[in-house]
């Protein structure tokens, strides 16, 4: 078969990103992958391609619903009708139109929550599936800094499925975590992928400060002298507004984001800084799923990411047209200490197991009246099943080590003496990269490449309601 | 009308009778049989649900705001007003929340994508992110444009025009109609956030928000009026044809059919009570209710005397010199007194 050409007939593109056809190619021929391919990448041509010739359905498990509903949009965008999203927020109507022509789609996207349940699993059985994806697999390890429980349940349903043939796509893995979607899986001697994660035009630094005073002046020179489109990375919804509007102070064209705000507002936020209405967005780590724009030329940390995995997966929005881009963390010491109970407030306290436990069947009434919440619940109902309370509290103790560890990495990023490059791929068990141009802040970077060129800022009134209608429809 | 206008005209109606919390749920849309009551009680139709998504504490922040300006008395936990904010004019409404019922998203959704849509293709961009991600609004825009041949530049232009005169003709102030264009996006203009119209304005995000129902009502009021031919269709939908709830929509179909109260609750597994609001809905949508049903004339006259000896629409007062009556029957002859209206 011409890969090639059912790329171009398909969907118009002439040639293939770095992996996509070493992956493809091995679906195609049968076997089970694991891919790991960074951000940006086009991981989803990777089971796109794929279900243009395969026989039957490709069913896609996403763990958000936020990411599912960007890879249908996207996927419908590149013209691809065939597509349909399960998922429990779904009205009953909806729903049951779906249940009776779901035969007729052609990519069908599911929570995993809703992909266990027997009906649901009846269903997709009578369509018949020639491909199963696991998306953002990573999410499957509890090591992991995604974990969702609800994840492990797939190796459950895959014998109801007739073990169909899986391909397990994800940005972010250790070999640890590699093992575990492999072993989760039941992936049978899988073809495994791993681009380098590596990013060779993203210069990576580190900057340290005394207070709080000189953080926000170093970030607004930032702003000021290099140019963007640029991501800040605020930390909290409230620290979000907070730089928004000093930056909307000294005139910069910044909004904030994150997911506090109604869902059109998030959309007007993502649509002004796709068009450069906008050159900064101050946002929690909400922002970033939805955001496609190849030209994004620094992200700053205005506070620590709370892992590893989660500070690569932020820096790499940067730089997607290869071109240099800058990331920066900004730093004040004690910063960490936020981050600490950040990672461990989103884990199951001691009482909320006891409850849980306790609760039996009514367990659901725990969340509603306040009691747990609903993270801690999703994680304790599947250990529930599964082992005793003593054996859930070792877990929840196990994990706990695990989120500080991850911590503690960030930790030693910032107090890293040597090359931050090298630093990170080695956190991913990477091998040791070529250092390239501007490589970090202990090679070296010349910041006369982020030098910005901003025209003086236009200091029109706002139009008329008129004006903005004939801006809008010019005819 | 800003927020804090909309939760005074509330205030003024239920004055000494309602709780400081009742204008909240009222603005929020609650649909329990008290908020609904209280909307033919007190003539409060054009407040209904306007803003769905109101967080307790804006409103709370607005009662402050009233209390520290001397219109609301300070820690009552009934709503009282003060003589001033009796006298302080309140502007009139375009708003007409018991009608439109919350409706007015959607058909601003569907402008929403619709005119986005267009403004792309005038553009040569046929490929855009939809800006209104709801697939039952996305199927619904592209049935619509299809119909309308929205590709015509005939039918773009006309289509721009009749949106420019709807909205010169709706009753509404020009600082209200920019802010609802400025919610609305096309090729390479993005729409504006809450935050960013209220920046702009100097005025508090839940105003904006505000204006923008109006704006859409009004707009609405225009619509139904001049039917003009590309907008009508976008009220498909949108206008309820009746003012019922659906669960009171159901027990009014068992009623006609001849079930009892009693028999209706049993049939639909719901509270007495819950069934007893609704006879209080249809009531109160209903001059020709059927009252005698449920109390003798009498009884009906008595209360409406006893409200009126003692200016009170609180059914302990009236249950108090009244104690032959039931609390339903007094909540449905007072609800009788709203429909004659």
């Amino acid at each position: 078969m011409n890969l090639e050409k059912l790329l171009y007939d398909s969907y118009g593109f002439t040639e293939f990103r770095p992996g996509q056809k070493e992956v493809i190619e091995q679906v195609l021929a049968g076997r089970d992958v694991l891919a790991l391919l960074p951000t940006g990448m086009g991981k989803s041509m990777c089971y796109q391609l794929p279900g243009k010739v395969l026989p039957g359905a490709v069913v896609i498990v996403s763990p958000l619903l936020s990411l599912m509903q960007d890879q249908v949009a996207q996927l419908k965008k590149m013209g691809e009708k065939s597509v349909v999203a399960i998922n429990s927020f779904m009205k009953p109507d909806e729903r049951e139109r779906v249940w009776k022509t779901l035969e007729q789609y052609r990519f069908i996207f599911i929570a995993p929550e809703m992909l266990v349940q027997p009906y649901v699993l009846g269903k997709l059985k009578g369509i018949g599936i020639s491909l199963l994806v696991a998306d953002e697999a990573h999410c499957i390890s509890q090591w992991g800094f995604d974990f969702r429980p609800d994840y492990l349940r797939i190796s459950e349903v895959l014998p109801s499925l007739g073990n169909p043939q899986t391909l397990a796509l994800t940005a972010t893995a250790t070999d640890k975590v590699t093992d575990e979607i492999q072993r989760y899986l039941k992936l049978r001697q899988p073809f495994i992928y791993a681009h380098p994660m590596d990013r060779p035009n993203i210069s990576y630094d580190i900057r340290k400060f005394e207070n709080e005073k000189e953080k926000i002046e170093q970030l607004l020179r930032m702003v000021k002298n290099y140019g963007g489109p640029g991501i800040i990375y605020a930390g909290t919804r409230k620290r979000s507004q907070e730089l928004a509007s000093r930056l909307l102070d000294h005139g910069i064209q910044a909004a904030f984001y994150h997911g506090g705000m109604e869902q059109q507002d998030r959309i007007f936020v993502q649509q002004q800084f796709h068009n450069k209405e906008l050159e900064w967005v101050c946002a929690t780590n909400a922002f970033g799923m939805g955001v496609h724009i190849p030209d994004i030329r620094q992200v700053i940390h205005f506070q620590l990411p709370s892992s590893i995995e989660g500070y690569v997966q932020e820096v790499g929005r940067a730089g997607r047209d290869g071109k240099p881009s800058l990331a920066t963390l900004l730093y004040v010491d004690g910063d960490e200490r936020l981050i600490e109970s950040l990672v461990l407030d989103d884990l199951p306290e001691r009482h909320e197991v006891e409850l849980i436990y306790a609760a039996g069947a009514e367990a659901k009434q725990l969340v509603e009246q306040g009691l747990v919440r609903e993270t801690a619940y999703r994680i304790l109902i599947y250990w529930r099943e599964r082992i005793s309370m003593e054996g859930t509290l070792n877990q929840m103790e196990l994990l706990k080590k695990e989120k500080l560890r991850q911590a503690s990495t960030i930790r030693q990023l910032v107090h890293e003496k040597g090359c931050l490059r090298q630093f990170i791929s080695a956190s991913f068990d990477q091998e040791t990269p070529v250092i390239p141009p501007n490589c970090c802040g202990f090679h070296g970077i010349d910041h006369e490449l982020f030098k910005a060129h901003r025209p003086e800022p236009k200091r029109d009134s706002a139009p008329s309601w008129q004006e903005r209608l004939k801006a809008i429809l010019p005819i | 009308m800003r927020f804090d206008e909309v939760v005074l005209a509330i205030m003024k109606a239920v004055d000494g009778q309602r709780t400081i919390s009742s204008p909240y749920h009222l603005i929020k849309g609650k649909k329990s049989g008290q908020t609904i009551q209280d909307i033919g009680y007190f003539n409060l139709h054009p407040f209904f649900g306007v803003l769905p998504k109101l967080e307790k504490s804006d409103y709370l922040a607005a009662v402050a705001r009233l209390q520290s300006t001397g219109m609301l008395e300070p820690e009552a936990e009934q709503v009282r007003l003060t003589a001033r904010g009796f006298e302080v004019p309140l502007p009139t409404t375009p708003l007409n929340g018991w009608k439109y019922r919350g409706n007015e998203r959607r058909f601003f959704a569907r402008l929403s994508l619709i005119v986005q849509t267009m403004s792309c293709f005038i553009q040569g961009q046929n490929r855009f992110d939809p800006v209104v991600s709801d697939e039952a609004i996305q199927n619904w825009v592209k049935t619509y444009l299809h119909r309308i041949h929205f590709r015509d530049s005939v039918v773009q232009h006309e289509f721009r025009m009749q949106l420019e005169s709807m909205l010169e003709r709706a009753d509404a102030a020009s600082w209200q109609k920019d802010i609802i264009i400025e919610r609305l996006s096309g090729f390479n203009i993005g729409g504006l956030t809450w935050d960013q119209i209220a920046n702009r304005g100097k005025i508090f995000p839940i105003d904006a928000q505000l204006a923008a129902v109006e704006v859409l009502h009004a707009s609405l009021a225009v619509l139904e009026e001049h039917q003009p031919p590309l907008l009508i269709s976008l009220l498909e939908g949108v206008i309820q044809q009746s003012a019922l709830t659906e669960s009171a929509k159901r027990t009014q179909s068992l009623f006609e059919r001849g079930f009892s109260l009693q028999q209706i609750a049993e049939l639909r597994q719901l509270k007495t009570s819950t069934i007893e609001d609704h006879f209080v809905e249809l009531a109160m949508n209903d001059p020709a209710f059927l009252y005698t049903l449920f109390m003798d004339a009498t009884v009906y006259e008595m209360i409406h005397k006893t409200s009126e000896e003692l200016k009170t629409m609180r059914l302990r007062d009236i249950k108090q010199q009244l104690p032959e009556a039931s609390y339903f029957q007094i909540r449905l002859a007072l609800a009788m007194r709203g429909a004659g209206k």
